[in-house]
């Protein structure tokens, strides 16, 4: 069988991502091209497909990006932070310099400092892998149908779907608890839920224009809770869903 | 139909004796609200108020998730996962839940009947019990609030203990088996039957038939109710997950990373989610959230033949278990207005 040839790379995050996919036992045919994290040896080079963890948050990081699309045949955005900007992206809409000083002072840093944006604002990605991080099985199923010459069906439904396969009480039904697992996209198998915890939403709002930020907004203001808490909860992980603040503040008209 | 009467105080017993048919599973209390059917070691622990379980009684015969089979992909060959299913007693299933099974029966061991399915069918041991219907339950109006069929017993409460239809070969075995238990029904058995049976009536929250709403809601699928109601959708599926006859399942080939292998699996899905109304070339025949949330609206209320009922067994749960407090009863009524029988 024809090995296939992965790059993975790491923009602006944690590098939890490719921490848990270097944690994976990967078989023989598949061969690392480029794995800045794991060796220092290899440059960007041709691979058939390319994981990119991290958001765009540098000038560096964007021209990286760019050579990376260049040489991959199928590029794969890993995480929230590329697939939605990630924790990160949560100061989108300020102004970055103020940020910056705000957290830096006046100390001189060099480097061409944004905010953090998906990578999808700036190439073309072929397919997200979504999580924070993702999920080992999830990493393991692109690899494979990859490796076969196929592709992985995403997701687009919500970590509602798990919590009920697994017969998690619904907490927000419950306790009126702000969860954010029907504007979520599954994968997690309702990880939070089981520990009767809420979801913070950290997988990224659902693909394809179906996260219904207005309408869990208009729930949760029913169970009483105010706009800005709402709003703080939504644009942790959403708040570069396309109009995440419009349909939240529909809802508030 | 054979009748027999068991008392409170060897109730205890005869859950114990259950277990002696296979592993007993019955309603518990599982969070300040909600209730679901588990493997119960403690008898004690078993809930008999509980109206309505989060994971419907579907959950034992089409399992959330499983594997179809096994597939070795380099001999491009498969191999079906059937496992042997040990016999399991299934307690305290009310009258809509017993329907329910009985449609996915229609569904699942049609002309192509589902061999895991069947199985489990086979082994599962069904023990109905009466109730008492709260503001989400209308299965008066679907004509589901008795069953005739699809027990080995069903019980009914008295104020003493129960009265027990039996209602198959394998009920009769238990009674015959355990005759210790039982004891005749006598006439103020009959009496208080019939009491709890009036009471039980008059606690439904409306009343007539629902046997023309699924034209109606064709007539009225313009209205602006139905624009309302799908703005408040989330989209998440609690309906149909929690729904007894909700059926639809994907399927999904996961391989192995080394490429040799790979699994079938099969999951609950909903039409509620996009991707069950995608298909090849990426036409997808429910593009927007109005349309699958009518969708459901239409296929619950659609005829099941076999039984001459609904598909919607009025057990209200898909209200109830609803984080967008959407509700279903409320809404087939607002359509129905004008209607008083
Ligand atoms: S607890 Fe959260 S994830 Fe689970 S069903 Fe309720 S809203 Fe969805
Ligand atoms: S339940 Fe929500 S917050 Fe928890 S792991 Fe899943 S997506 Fe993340
Ligand atoms: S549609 Fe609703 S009321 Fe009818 S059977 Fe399903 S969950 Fe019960
Ligand atoms: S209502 Fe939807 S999920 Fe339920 S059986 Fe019908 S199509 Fe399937
Ligand atoms: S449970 Fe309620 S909010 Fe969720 S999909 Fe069904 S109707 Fe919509």
């Amino acid at each position: 069988m024809k090995k296939l040839k992965i790059g993975v790379h790491g923009l602006t995050s944690c590098y939890g991502c490719q921490l848990k996919m270097a944690s994976l036992k990967l078989a023989e045919n598949i061969e690392i091209v480029y794995w800045n994290m794991l060796s220092s040896k290899g440059e960007i080079g041709k691979v058939d497909v390319a994981f990119v963890e991290g958001s765009v948050s540098t000038g560096e990081d964007e021209e990286e990006l760019k050579k990376i699309r260049e040489n991959a045949d199928i590029l794969v955005a890993m995480g929230t932070c590329a697939t939605h900007g990630g924790v990160q992206g949560v100061i989108f809409g300020e102004d970055y310099k103020k940020c910056f000083k705000e957290i830096y002072g006046d100390n001189n840093i060099e480097f061409d400092g944004r905010i953090g944006e998906p990578i999808k604002k700036y190439v073309k990605v072929d397919y997200n892998l979504p999580g924070c991080p993702p999920e080992e099985d999830e990493i393991l199923y692109y690899l494979a149908t990859f490796a076969l010459g196929s592709y992985p069906e995403e997701k687009d439904y919500p970590v509602c779907a798990e919590c009920r396969r697994n017969g998690y009480p619904c907490i927000l039904i419950e306790k009126n608890k702000p969860c954010l697992g029907p504007l979520t996209v599954a994968g997690c198998k309702a990880r939070c839920l089981k520990y009767g915890i809420e979801c913070t939403g950290c997988r990224g709002p659902l693909p394809h224009n179906i996260a219904w930020f207005d309408s869990l907004a208009r729930t949760f203001k029913e169970r009483g809770m105010s706009k800005e808490f709402i709003k703080s909860k939504m644009e942790i992980f959403g708040k570069q869903y396309e109009n995440m603040e419009e349909l939240i503040n529909k809802v508030f008209e | 139909m054979r009748y027999v009467k068991i008392y409170n105080e060897k109730m205890q017993e005869f859950l114990e004796r259950l277990k002696n048919y296979g592993k007993l599973y019955a309603p518990v209390k599982i969070s300040d609200k909600f209730y679901d059917r588990k493997e119960i070691d403690d008898v004690k622990k078993i809930s008999f108020d509980c109206l309505r379980t989060i994971m419907p009684a579907k959950k034992f015969f089409i399992p959330p998730y499983e594997e179809l089979f096994e597939i070795d992909i380099e001999n491009a060959d498969y191999k079906e996962k059937i496992e042997e299913t040990e016999p399991f007693v299934l307690f305290g299933l009310h009258a809509c839940e017993i329907v329910a099974l009985r449609i996915l029966d229609g569904v699942y061991l049609d002309e192509f009947p589902d061999i895991y399915y069947a199985n489990r069918r086979k082994a599962g041991i069904i023990i109905g019990l009466s109730c008492l219907p709260d503001e989400y339950c209308f299965c008066n109006l679907t004509r589901t609030d008795f069953v005739d069929i699809g027990f080995e017993l069903f019980l009914h409460e008295l104020p003493d203990g129960y009265l027990i239809r039996v209602g198959s070969p394998k009920g009769h075995k238990i009674v015959d088996e355990n005759p210790d238990l039982f004891s005749e029904v006598k006439k103020e058995d009959i009496d208080a039957f019939k009491m709890f049976e009036e009471k039980r009536q008059k606690l439904f929250k409306y009343y007539g038939s629902f046997d023309n709403i699924r034209y109606i809601l064709e007539l009225t699928m313009k209205d602006k109710i139905w624009d309302e109601e799908a703005e408040k959708c989330l989209g998440c599926g609690n309906c149909t997950m929690t729904c007894p006859t909700c059926r639809c399942y994907d399927v999904q080939d996961i391989p192995d990373i080394d490429g040799k292998h790979a699994k079938r699996i099969r999951f609950w899905d909903s039409c509620q989610f996009r991707s069950h109304g995608l298909v090849a070339g990426g036409h997808n025949f429910r593009p927007t959230k109005k349309d699958r949330f009518l969708n459901r609206y239409i296929c619950k209320n659609a005829y099941f033949y076999p039984l001459g009922t609904s598909y919607c067994v009025g057990c209200g749960n898909c209200t109830y278990f609803c984080p967008a407090n959407i509700n279903f009863l409320e809404n087939l009524i607002e359509i129905r207005r004008g209607i008083n029988a």
